[in-house]
């Protein structure tokens, strides 16, 4: 420019004018957020009412309960910014987790080789969710629900509507679960369960997604304005076909882990999983109209969730009991973020 | 034509910071057409939304048949018999015609139950009467073309039975024949003794059905006389009527068209784009004026890939260039900075993150962000076009209408885009921010870049640009240097006047 307004310039730092640091400090959001304050009041009601609580082995308890939803919510957080929603995740987990659970007991595969084919058929079915949507113009509910019920259906033909292995089957076959598997979701390194060290990897994974990569940019961008991403030259068909194949993959990793849990695999395990994730990411603060939000808060929200209903176990409420208040704490949280944003703004 | 349906006097209407009516005067007869035009902002839209009941006036006094009234409310206006079709359609596209037809008044049994077949037959009726054959009046609305909701828009209108009906920009969407139909049933309301406030651009159009008119300019009324007392010439001149030159940065450096830099050749488009042949050229600034409804922003959206293209070519430093998405646009060296604020920015994005945003593939290699690059390339351009507070971090959300349209344009910059499409660049921001973007276009042509500007402002097009090219239904008519345009020569030929042979 020819004349530059040096005024205009010398405003000082642009974080310290307005005190916008988040995309500095992924800590600075945790703390903003009102979700942390529900989430610390919760922990500190819980060291008074329950003295068990705040032991070492109930709070590795905690985070090996909350490793399958918080690696769910990962791939949810990621939907759900690019303004889609991902109902399947719970049907894609059991179908991966089926398909790998019989290649390694009846097929004899190779442990390795199987976890690989369980992986690839999570991101296939989420690549088909993306195309369908994409391709088909379709809601992204509609899809994911289709998903939903088809992947639950193969999972069932696939496993015979037995579990896997079955009790009988595991009796006359050789073959139970390979060991490799069950370390996956009942290993303990250092005293932290192994479940716990593969969802903190895939939250590190998908928080380094969403702020070092140009897809990662490009989905808060279609999430937060459709057109304005189209006119920048930014592919929303493509984006929204990653979108699902990342949350696909998600859903593969959470079957697995989840089946060396469980020492075995059935169609219909993690029923209701896609509802807990997308509670997850909601009272995390991801707006469920996309592009804003991230899987800081998501955490944080997987966190409410695992604390609240290890808590009231411990506090011997009825399991009856517990799902009321689960219902009512996570409107709770949602409305009282609601609240402190108009208050206090954000 | 008979006694005076409405009358206004002195109406005044403030908005913060502008006056928008400054005390008009506007009567109708019963049984006439009285045409309303002006510019746009000359304040045609306010005084319809005064007398719809969408807006209250701050002083002055409305008279309907002789009795002062006041219009509170879009209902009090319904009931006094005063019917508005908007210019923005108000349909519900997912309801039948008839239900749209009759919505918020559908006619009920004694039981309170919705009387579904005499909908159907009223409906089917008026359908018939306004031209609209072979339409089935349970077909949801978005079934229709655009002209045809509007004209279901008007059958809803009529079952009102207004003695008062105003039409803003009634064809902006209709095809000629429609037109002639819609003039067919203005003549037998007229006959009925209905009262037709008329407000148009096209002053073609007005000439054929008004029998008076009115002309407003700056929110005052500067003339009303009968409508064959007064010369088009005229009318023009007194819808322009003012210089606003000094605006305008002065110095226009001379431009050098020898080599086109933008090339466009007989584009076709669906979306109402008819053989265009447009040149931009290095350093140059091309206005592109026309009226609402012209095909402007068509043409835009054409060359950039965001609407199909059915014919033409387009080449770029002389190179055919295909263009299928904006991406391939971008990759050619265009941008376009939309007429609407908000296909442009991604609103809880950061002002550097909107800065990048056309650019993050140049930005990260093997897909992952350079975020260091990325925040000094974002600083550059803010600090270059001055974008104010140059908050970086900060939502682009919270700025001001100019600063987030600097931030717009700070994006295409940002991609090294050489050609640069702005659409109404100057909507809605302040005068101060209005000519700071006429020094970033002037400052862009000195660096060599080509400029494609579309305008419904004449004056606008008249300071910033070395040629103009006019663009009426779908077509460019007729293209002037600027030094030989006037605003009256521009109004002319994009009401579709004076066509050049």
């Amino acid at each position: 420019m020819t004349k530059v307004s040096d005024a205009h310039v010398s405003g000082g730092q642009p974080t310290s004018v307005d005190g916008f640091e988040i995309a500095r400090n992924p800590w600075s959001w945790l703390m903003r957020g009102g979700p942390f304050i529900a989430l610390s009041v919760l922990v500190l009601y819980l060291a008074f009412a329950s003295p068990r609580f705040l032991g070492f082995g109930n709070l590795m308890n905690v985070l090996r309960q909350v490793a399958i939803n918080a690696i769910l919510a990962v791939g949810q957080t990621v939907v759900i910014l690019s303004a889609g929603i991902d109902l399947s995740v719970g049907a894609i987990l059991a179908l991966s987790a089926s398909v790998g659970a019989v290649a390694m007991a009846y097929w004899e595969w190779n442990v390795w080789l199987s976890m690989l084919v369980a992986l690839l058929v999570g991101v296939i079915c989420g690549m088909v969710n993306g195309i369908v949507i994409a391709k088909g113009r379709i809601p992204d509910f509609i899809a994911t629900i289709g998903m939903m019920s088809a992947a639950r259906g193969l999972a069932l033909i696939v496993t015979d509507g037995l579990p896997v292995p079955s009790h009988l089957t595991a009796l006359t076959l050789r073959a139970g679960l390979p060991s490799e598997l069950i370390w996956l979701g009942s290993g303990v390194v250092l005293g932290v369960p192994v479940p716990a060290i593969v969802a903190a990897l895939m939250v590190v994974f998908g928080w380094f997604i969403l702020r070092y990569t140009s897809f990662g940019r490009a989905l808060y961008a279609v999430g937060g304005n459709r057109e304005a991403a189209r006119v920048s030259g930014i592919s929303v068909e493509r984006t929204k076909i990653l979108v699902y194949t990342f949350s696909g993959l998600m859903a593969g990793i959470a079957g697995l882990v989840l089946t060396g849990r469980l020492n075995s695999a059935n169609a219909l395990m993690a029923e209701g999983a896609e509802l807990q994730s997308i509670a997850a990411v909601v009272i995390g603060g991801t707006n469920l109209f996309g592009g804003e939000g991230g899987v800081g808060g998501t955490i944080i929200g997987v966190l409410i969730m695992g604390v609240l209903n290890n808590g009231l176990n411990l506090m011997n409420v009825s399991a009856f009991w517990q799902r009321v208040i689960m219902g009512a704490i996570i409107v709770g949280v949602v409305v009282f973020d609601q609240w402190r944003r108009r208050r206090f703004g954000d | 034509m008979g006694r005076i349906l409405l009358k206004m006097e002195g109406i005044v209407k403030r908005y913060p910071g502008v006056v928008a009516l400054k005390g008009v005067n506007f009567e109708l007869k019963q049984g006439e057409v009285h045409a309303l035009l002006g510019e746009n902002g000359a304040g045609k839209s306010t005084l319809m939304k005064i007398v719809s009941g969408t807006v209250l006036p701050d002083d002055g006094k409305i008279y309907l048949d002789n009795r002062q009234v006041s219009i509170d409310s879009p209902r009090r206006a319904q009931t006094l018999g005063i019917g508005t079709v908007h210019q923005e359609l108000s349909l519900v596209p997912s309801l039948s015609i008839a239900e749209n037809i009759f919505l918020g008044r559908l006619p009920r049994h004694k039981s309170g139950l919705v009387d579904w077949q005499q909908i159907g037959e009223r409906a089917g009726d008026i359908l018939e009467s306004l031209g609209l054959h072979g339409v089935n009046p349970w077909w949801p609305v978005h079934r229709l073309r655009i002209a045809e909701q509007q004209l279901v828009e008007i059958a809803r209108v009529l079952t009102w039975d207004p003695k008062i009906l105003v039409l803003d920009e009634p064809t902006s969407a209709l095809s000629d024949r429609e037109v002639r139909r819609l003039f067919d049933i203005i003549q037998r309301l007229n006959a009925r003794g209905v009262g037709i406030i008329y407000v148009s651009h096209r002053l073609a159009e007005v000439r054929q059905i008004a029998h008076r008119v009115t002309v407003l300019r700056d929110g005052r009324c500067v003339t009303t006389t009968r409508m064959e007392q007064i010369h088009d010439t005229d009318l023009v001149r007194l819808m322009v009527g003012r210089d606003v030159r000094s605006r305008f940065p002065q110095e226009k450096p001379p431009a050098k068209t020898s080599q086109p830099l933008l090339q466009v050749e007989g584009l076709t488009a669906p979306s109402g784009v008819k053989d265009v042949h447009l040149r931009v050229g290095r350093g140059e600034v091309v206005g592109l004026f026309g009226l609402i409804g012209a095909g402007r922003t068509e043409l835009a959206r054409a060359i950039f890939g965001l609407d199909p293209i059915e014919k033409g070519r387009v080449f770029v430093d002389g190179q055919p260039v295909i263009i299928r998405s904006p991406h391939d646009a971008i990759r050619a060296g265009i941008g376009f900075v939309t007429e609407d604020r908000r296909q442009g920015l991604v609103y809880p994005l950061s002002v550097a993150q909107n800065v990048t945003l056309a650019s993050l593939r140049q930005l990260s290699p093997w897909g992952i962000l350079r975020k260091v690059e990325e925040f000094a390339v974002a600083d550059e351009f803010v600090q270059r076009l001055h974008v104010h507070p140059p908050a970086l971090n900060r939502p682009v959300r919270f700025f001001s209408g100019g600063n987030q349209q600097k931030v717009i344009l700070a994006k295409w910059l940002c991609t090294g885009a050489r050609i640069l499409i702005l659409d109404e660049p100057t909507r809605g921001i302040d005068v101060g921010a209005k000519t700071e973007v006429y020094h970033i276009v002037r400052q862009l042509t000195s660096e060599g870049k080509g400029i494609l500007l579309i305008s419904s402002d004449p004056s606008e097009v008249l300071g910033v640009s070395d040629r103009i090219a006019v663009m009426y239904r779908g077509r460019i008519l007729s293209e002037v240097p600027a030094e030989q345009a006037t605003e009256e020569i521009l109004m002319s030929h994009a009401s579709g006047l004076e066509v050049p042979a």
